[in-house]
């Protein structure tokens, strides 16, 4: 069992410093955007000129789960990293015809920019791991928190984090086939061994990529492991599966939009739900992609 | 030179895109780097940029720049003594 | 629990697989040139000469893929060679990339922007998609792949975590390491970083003046006790430690005192229960940039005081490889044990002031290499450090 004891997130929901968000979700279209905060009250000058959005709403959010002691470790999942700094380097090198270039671009382009930030801003100097595994890094990156947590450390940062850029509306309908709007997320949460009463927890996570077996068998599998009956859960969020339907079913993705880390603001979303409604289970379902299964299972002790 | 100095100022401000500063905030002798406008070694190779795409001025070792950078006063002085 | 190593391969400008990158090493012969390429204008540079295509059909790939998800087939493929797929060895992969697919994608970038035109090499910019590739390319199904990167690290990184998800029964064998290529991408971006050596790079060398940027991929492969009693597979060598830290010092350069370099190989030491003196040679991260290299050094000082192991950087002969580097050198560091070998380090010819090291500098053979102890650190520092033991 390991416990959530700080979760932020910041996405086109009011999910930021919002307790109880989850009841007052709204299907996003392709004119929402996202909700911040005000970052001058939150980051210092150098971060406010040089990060671009996704630095900023990671590490705004991971800051949110700080406690007194210094992290035994930052665990980061993002699918397709700083898309911004990305593009905007490229760019840079398709126009410019000087010698020198401006680095700041690349330097913030690698996605360990954003675990990177926030070790540097917290002068942390734990394990920091950045996974990326397109729609399941999320989930990996949770494998990893609670590989760590078993090892025994007790305070991990873990999250995920994903940048819609516009250029992303270029490749829709071709690459990118999804009647979802694309979005931008963070959320990170703080994860312990330690007890809390009445506390919200991950029970278990997995994930199987290059699937050629059925999702159905594949949450089969993983509620018979966890000693589960399909009816003891309480909800099931899940990413546009057709065959998941019903009333204790929710696709999420209206809701996160078409977001590679959508898994993880649907953990927050889950996280909130069960604080606010008594005992029971939730089980997330991700197959954003696929051939890729992703499952995490949030319990309300 | 006072006029390249304000012209280097607003191209500081863009090419770090020190948005919460005016031209007027930065005076002519303050240091550049250190604590009171938080500039650091990624900044020294924007100035180099800076230099080269707006005077045409190479400075190939980033070593070399520590004292061109120091201020206004002395970006100015090497783009003053470089130029044609 | 003991984490067994019974595969490696490589893929890098020195050889197209283990063996001839461990006969350029023998002949010191750096695979670091000029090349007729217009992005590298007089850059030197590790480049392997064959195009994708002729790499394709040379090791007889089935999966397409990036340059970066090709490099690390053939890796790959040469480290899993005689092993078995069996539904009863959970068997994952860990791929280690900063680049992935950007080699495709730097090459429709243009016309998309400016002419709006998709191409289908999109769907493989994603890092996650080489993985994918390279696993599809193994026969690997319903299973654990994943993707690190951590910059530089990432390769260190990925033998770290397959280890520990074999020690937390989350698999039972997997194949880990990196795979990076060439890319006009890192290129420029290096290049901006003004950290590049018009010339050969000299790591350790009081003169050296930047690094060259190389491409390449390597792999081992890692196994639970269990798996070897189904596998039947001969292990070669233990990974015995590893550690990952944080310098938190700047987004690109190290701490003067190597801070987390410190605490990477500390720890990775102390994991192992070894001795500082017990280890045999270090693979240097030894990138060759005035920064890197005296952090290192003086890491070194720290950790090891007065009697600093036999020590190198092998990126004199590959280049910095990037993602690549913690596999590659991984691989040349199981065969620093099996062939009781320590490399040179090239180019050198002047001790650093501040700290007074030599690096090796002759192929020497006749070593009895117990533990050998490689560095991995990347942008925004990320510091690690894995530990390769000798079965004896």
């Amino acid at each position: 069992m390991f416990y959530i004891h700080s979760i932020s997130s910041i996405s086109h929901q009011l999910s930021f410093q919002s307790d109880g968000f989850s009841e007052k979700l709204f299907v996003l279209d392709d004119t929402s955007s996202l909700e911040v905060p005000d970052f001058k009250d939150i980051l210092p000058p150098t971060a406010l000129r040089r990060l671009s959005p996704i630095l900023k709403i990671s590490l705004t959010t991971a800051l949110e789960c700080r406690n007194k002691k210094e992290f035994d470790a930052i665990v980061v999942g993002t699918a397709l990293g700083c898309l911004q700094d990305t593009e905007k380097f490229l760019n840079t090198i398709r126009t410019s015809t000087s010698e020198t270039l401006s680095p700041t671009a690349f330097i913030q382009s690698t996605h360990n920019t954003i675990g990177g930030q926030i070790s540097l801003f917290l002068k942390n100097h734990a394990y920091n791991m950045t996974h990326t595994q397109n729609a399941l890094s999320f989930e990996i990156a949770l494998i990893d928190a609670i590989t760590l947590l078993k090892e025994g450390n007790n305070n991990v940062l873990v999250g995920a984090a994903d940048e819609k850029i516009e250029l992303l509306e270029k490749l829709r309908n071709s690459i990118i086939r999804s009647k979802y709007p694309l979005t931008s997320l963070a959320t990170f949460f703080n994860l312990k061994n330690d007890q809390i009463e009445n506390g919200i927890v991950i029970k278990d996570v997995t994930v199987n990529l290059n699937s050629t077996i059925q999702l159905g068998d594949f949450i089969d599998s993983f509620l018979e492991k966890n000693g589960i009956q399909f009816n003891e859960i309480l909800k099931v969020y899940h990413s546009d599966c057709e065959f998941i339907n019903g009333e204790n079913t929710m696709n999420y993705l209206p809701y996160t939009g078409l977001n590679y880390s959508a898994s993880a603001l649907a953990t927050h979303m889950a996280y909130d739900e069960l604080s606010h409604n008594g005992k029971g289970l939730i089980l997330i379902v991700n197959n954003i992609c696929n051939n890729d299964f992703g499952l995490t299972l949030i319990e309300k002790c | 030179m006072s006029e390249l100095k304000e012209t280097l100022k607003a191209q500081i401000i863009e090419q770090l895109n020190l948005e919460n500063l005016t031209v007027a905030d930065i005076k002519d002798d303050q240091p550049l780097f250190g604590d009171e406008l938080g500039l650091d070694s990624i900044d020294a190779l924007e100035f180099i940029v800076l230099l080269e795409q707006n005077y045409g001025l190479k400075i190939s070792n980033p070593s070399e720049g520590k004292d061109i950078f120091h201020s206004v006063n002395t970006l100015a002085a090497f783009i003053e003594k470089n130029k044609n | 629990m003991q984490i067994f190593i019974t595969g490696y391969g490589v893929i890098s400008s020195i050889g197209l697989n283990s063996v001839e990158n461990f006969q350029s090493l023998k002949e010191m012969k750096t695979g670091i040139d000029n090349t007729s390429d217009p992005i590298f204008g007089n850059y030197k540079v590790g480049r392997i000469n064959y195009s994708n295509e002729e790499l394709s059909s040379k090791f007889n790939l089935k999966t397409f893929g990036s340059r970066t998800a090709i490099l690390g087939m053939i890796a790959a493929k040469e480290a899993f060679e005689g092993h078995v797929l069996n539904s009863d060895i959970r068997t994952g992969l860990i791929s280690g990339t900063s680049v992935g697919g950007m080699d495709l994608t730097e090459k429709v970038f243009a016309e998309l922007i400016e002419n709006g035109v998709v191409s289908n090499a999109f769907n493989h910019h994603a890092s996650g998609m080489s993985s994918l590739e390279i696993a599809k390319e193994l026969g690997l199904e319903n299973t654990f792949i994943n993707t690190i990167s951590t910059a530089c690290s990432s390769a260190a990184n990925a033998i770290m975590q397959g280890a520990r998800l074999i020690q937390n029964n989350v698999l039972d064998r997997v194949i880990v390491g990196g795979t990076d290529s060439l890319t006009q991408f890192t290129f420029s971006g290096f290049r901006s970083l003004m950290i590049f050596d018009e010339e050969w790079c000299k790591p350790f060398d009081a003169n050296r003046n930047g690094l060259n940027l190389g491409e390449g991929a390597g792999y081992i492969v890692l196994e639970s006790e269990k798996s070897l009693e189904i596998s039947k597979k001969e292990p070669i060598a233990k990974l015995t430690g590893w550690n990952s830290s944080s310098d938190a010092y700047h987004q690109t350069a190290s701490s003067p005192e190597g801070y987390g370099a410190v605490l990477s190989m500390e720890g990775a030491l102390k994991m192992a229960k070894l001795a500082p003196n017990q280890i045999d040679y270090i693979n240097a991260h030894g990138t060759s940039t005035p920064n890197n290299d005296l952090s290192e050094s003086v890491a070194f000082k720290k950790v090891f005081i007065d009697n600093v192991p036999v020590f190198s950087s092998t990126k004199s002969y590959t280049g910095h490889t990037l993602a690549a580097s913690g596999g590659i050198e991984a691989v040349f560091a199981i065969n620093s044990i099996l062939n009781g070998v320590v490399y040179p380090n090239l180019n050198f010819t002047t001790e650093i002031i501040e700290t007074k090291l030599t690096p090796q500098l002759k192929f020497e053979e006749g070593h009895e290499i117990q533990n050998v102890l490689s560095n991995s650190f990347g942008f925004g520092g990320n510091n690690s450090t894995i530990i390769i033991s000798s079965l004896k």
